[in-house]
């Protein structure tokens, strides 16, 4: 029988010393850290000089009286841009407007979404169809929907107040009158950005656990009851999601004013950003379009803290 | 999640401070405080090969204009001339955000009369004042033409100035003509704006269906702000005492609020519906869809009204001709009418070469054979000669109103600060005429923002 149990070899084997291939060698240099900086590099420069260098020179320009267009050097002004833009009365106007718009666009379009989020859910046949369908305005160009959307609403030419009129309803000042001409730019938006809540609200259905109408239905709970109870609940927070993107996508609102309205009439549908365009381009106040566009963002910054820690403390719930 | 919060809010951040930044730029550049002064280039041109672009808005003009281009191609055949169109409302950005970065893809700026106080501040274009000297005869041209589209500081006399300083030349003259329904309201035009005004209202109310009157009152570009200024010079009034810099007190006098209610409380009560963001074209539409008795156009703007292809008032230009007239705008206490139109410039931000030839195109342009070709393709010419030539005068209907006019032609402000007073002006006037808010307050409010800009400028 042979003796298996033999003593353990108290020094390892001689084999020849570990030598790294040759390409590897001539990289040695570069450890880890140092090709993950390589790596980073080119991003961070795209992200240097065309995000932070522009943000950190605006935030220069804001406090000077500088103009692009002339060839005088920059001036140190302190806060009186910041001072004359939230004195402005203009830019008081513009910013209640800008409201009136976020909130009826928003409202209209996540009730409108939704709405037909719910309804395509509940149907199995053509689900995709429809969707895809209803997401072609998304794919527009919104200059596109501004200029078929003017032709359609022009009073005298416009296929809608013919097709009014044919009614005998009377033709209708949808761009020209205050109040109308607002709630054109509302449904314009809605008409192009019902499909992104749609889409969101959709996947947030979708993903509804179908065991807990299962389990309502045992329990013979009404449709009203399922959806206020399990259905809402459940897709809400994604709903404000979307809905945080879409208000975001609201209040710089520009395109749209300036191909349906061009801010008017009297200045009455003018947005902030197409406010801040203005000081911009017309006379070219760098300066001073430079703070109005900092306060701009900062506004999104506040509200959207405000509305995140909301968030927050309803998914913790 | 405050992670995602911090990344989400710096997104937000770095996007739109992006976008805003892109109003930013570089106080350094090529940029030089004097107006670099033109010499006579013109003996050392280029024989390669080259593309003289101009800038423009799209309108028939700038097709004619292109037209012109190749009769220019036969004198000099390494030359093609090219003409870039943008929307109207976007002209003046177009060409200012290019002379900002300092580099231009136009060689020649065509600018409205009255952006050359913005565009020579900045030190953007060519000083011709050696080179038209040298090379063009200004006794062929009113001086109100040559200080209203050339040069800077303006002089408003009408008198020839020989010190002043010239930075373009008149490359399309322009004013307002009274296009009227001769079939419905008879050969002979109304004596005064007031006598109009009751014969558009006439004709309303003879033909139902149709409209009284037909004139820009979009609150962008100029629309709403020249009709204003018509009426207001029309009734006596002036947009500003040029002397001590006063606006307030002097557009919104008594002459200035007569006008504005003539224009709101009887003229636009006689405008189609919905028509207070009509500009150029939906003015045409409407007289050439026989939707209206009067109508108030640009006369370089006006050639679409006789093709039969999108008119339905006959089947031939001699059809629609046997219901048009045109006319000079009837006076009322003055007899002024608006100056439009368009200067030739030349851009400081490009290679000696093109500079010359755009200047050589200059001196070719202001050559008889040249404006006479102008006026054939359409274009309005400013020389003298040209104007009261058969050429001209028969080319088309209506250009008779033109040299008919030029005696009465009215400049407005060629400011540094034009953009911005005209910013508010036609946001004003707009208001008032859409009825956001009350004539006299509109007026008022135009007033005092206006002199706020002024003040602001120190200039």
């Amino acid at each position: 029988m042979a003796d298996t149990l033999q003593t353990p070899r108290t020094a390892p084997p001689h084999v020849d010393e570990l030598e790294a291939p040759p390409a590897a060698k001539r990289f040695s240099f570069l450890t880890d850290r140092w090709l993950a900086a390589l790596f980073i590099t080119p991003a961070l420069a795209l992200l240097v000089f065309l995000s932070i260098w522009p943000l950190i020179r605006l935030i220069w320009l804001s406090f000077t009286d500088y103009s692009v267009t002339r060839d005088v050097p920059a001036s140190f002004i302190g806060l009186d841009n910041y001072i004359d833009v939230l004195t402005s009365p203009i830019v008081h106007k513009r910013a209640l407007t800008t409201l009136i718009f976020v909130v009826g666009a928003i409202l209209l379009q996540t009730l409108i979404g939704f709405a037909i989020a719910f309804l395509i859910s509940r149907r199995v046949k053509g689900r995709g169809a429809l969707t895809t369908l209803f997401l072609i305005p998304m794919m527009l160009s919104p200059v596109v929907v501004g200029l078929f959307w003017k032709f359609m609403l022009d009073v005298q030419f416009g296929v809608v107040n013919s097709f009014l009129d044919s009614l005998g309803l009377g033709r209708v000042e949808w761009l020209t009158q205050q109040r109308l001409a607002l709630f054109s730019l509302i449904v314009v938006d809605t008409w192009q950005w019902t499909p992104f809540i749609m889409l969101i609200a959709l996947a947030g259905l979708t993903a509804v656990p179908k065991y807990l109408y299962e389990a309502a239905e045992i329990d013979r709970a009404s449709e009203w009851f399922k959806f206020r109870r399990i259905t809402f609940p459940l897709v809400w927070p994604l709903l404000l999601i979307a809905i945080m993107f879409r208000a975001i996508e609201a209040f710089r609102l520009f395109d749209l004013v300036y191909i349906l309205t061009g801010g008017g009439p009297g200045g009455t549908t003018e947005t902030l950003s197409y406010n801040v365009y203005k000081v911009a381009f017309f006379g070219f106040d760098t300066g001073r379009a430079s703070a109005y566009g900092i306060l701009m963002v900062i506004v999104v910054i506040i509200a959207a803290q405000f509305y995140l820690r909301y968030l927050n403390r309803l998914q913790e719930r | 999640m405050k992670g995602r919060l911090q990344l989400s809010a710096a997104i937000v951040a770095a996007a739109a401070a992006f976008t805003v930044a892109a109003c930013g730029g570089s106080d350094s550049g090529g940029g030089g405080g004097a107006t670099k002064a033109a010499t006579d280039a013109t003996a050392n041109l280029s024989d390669k090969p080259m593309t003289l672009t101009f800038l423009w808005f799209e309108w028939p003009p700038a097709q004619a204009l292109e037209e012109l281009g190749k009769e220019y191609t036969k004198t000099r055949p390494n030359v093609t001339v090219k003409v870039n169109t943008v929307p109207n409302p976007q002209w003046h950005d177009a060409i200012f955000t290019q002379f900002a970065a300092r580099k231009t893809n136009f060689d020649m700026p065509i600018l409205d009369s009255q952006n050359i106080g913005e565009a020579v501040t900045n030190g953007s274009i060519l000083d011709l004042t050696d080179f038209v000297k040298k090379n063009v005869d200004t006794s062929q041209y009113d001086p109100y033409f040559l200080a209203a589209y050339g040069q800077y500081p303006q002089n408003t006399t009408g008198e020839a100035n020989p010190d002043a300083k010239t930075y373009g030349l008149p490359l399309l003259g322009d004013t307002w003509a009274m296009i009227y329904r001769k079939d419905l309201m008879g050969d002979t035009p109304p004596a005064t704006w007031e006598d109009m005004i009751a014969a558009a209202k006439k004709c309303q109310q003879d033909n139902p269906g149709m409209s009284g009157l037909a004139f820009h009152q979009a609150g962008t570009g100029d629309a709403a702000a020249v009709t204003y200024n018509v009426v207001n010079a029309l009734y006596g009034g002036e947009l500003w005492n040029q002397d001590d810099r006063k606006i307030e007190g002097v557009i919104n006098n008594d002459a200035g609020k007569k006008a504005m209610h003539v224009l709101v409380d009887e003229m636009v009560p006689l405008t189609p519906k919905g028509s207070s963001n009509w500009f150029i074209d939906e003015v045409n539409a409407a007289i050439s869809q026989g939707k209206v008795c009067v109508g108030f156009q640009w006369v370089a703007a006006m050639g679409g009204l006789l093709d039969p292809k999108s008119s339905e008032l006959g089947k031939t230009k001699e059809e629609i001709l046997d219901k048009l007239a045109f006319a000079a705008l009837p006076p009322q206490e003055t007899d002024k009418v608006p100056l439009g139109g368009m200067g030739l410039h030349v851009s400081k931000y490009i290679p000696e070469e093109k500079q010359a030839e755009a200047l050589n195109f200059i001196k070719w342009f202001q050559t008889p054979e040249a404006q006479k070709k102008w006026a054939e393709l359409g274009g309005v010419p400013a020389r003298n000669d040209v104007l009261q030539s058969p050429e001209f005068l028969e080319a088309q209907p209506y250009n008779h109103v033109f040299t008919e006019s030029v005696p009465r032609l009215k400049d407005f402000w060629n400011l540094p600060e034009y953009a911005k007073l005209l910013n508010v002006h036609s946001t004003e006037v707009n208001a008032a005429i859409s009825g956001t808010e009350k004539p006299d307050e509109a007026l008022d409010k135009l007033a005092s923002e206006e002199q706020a800009i002024l003040d602001e400028s120190g200039h």
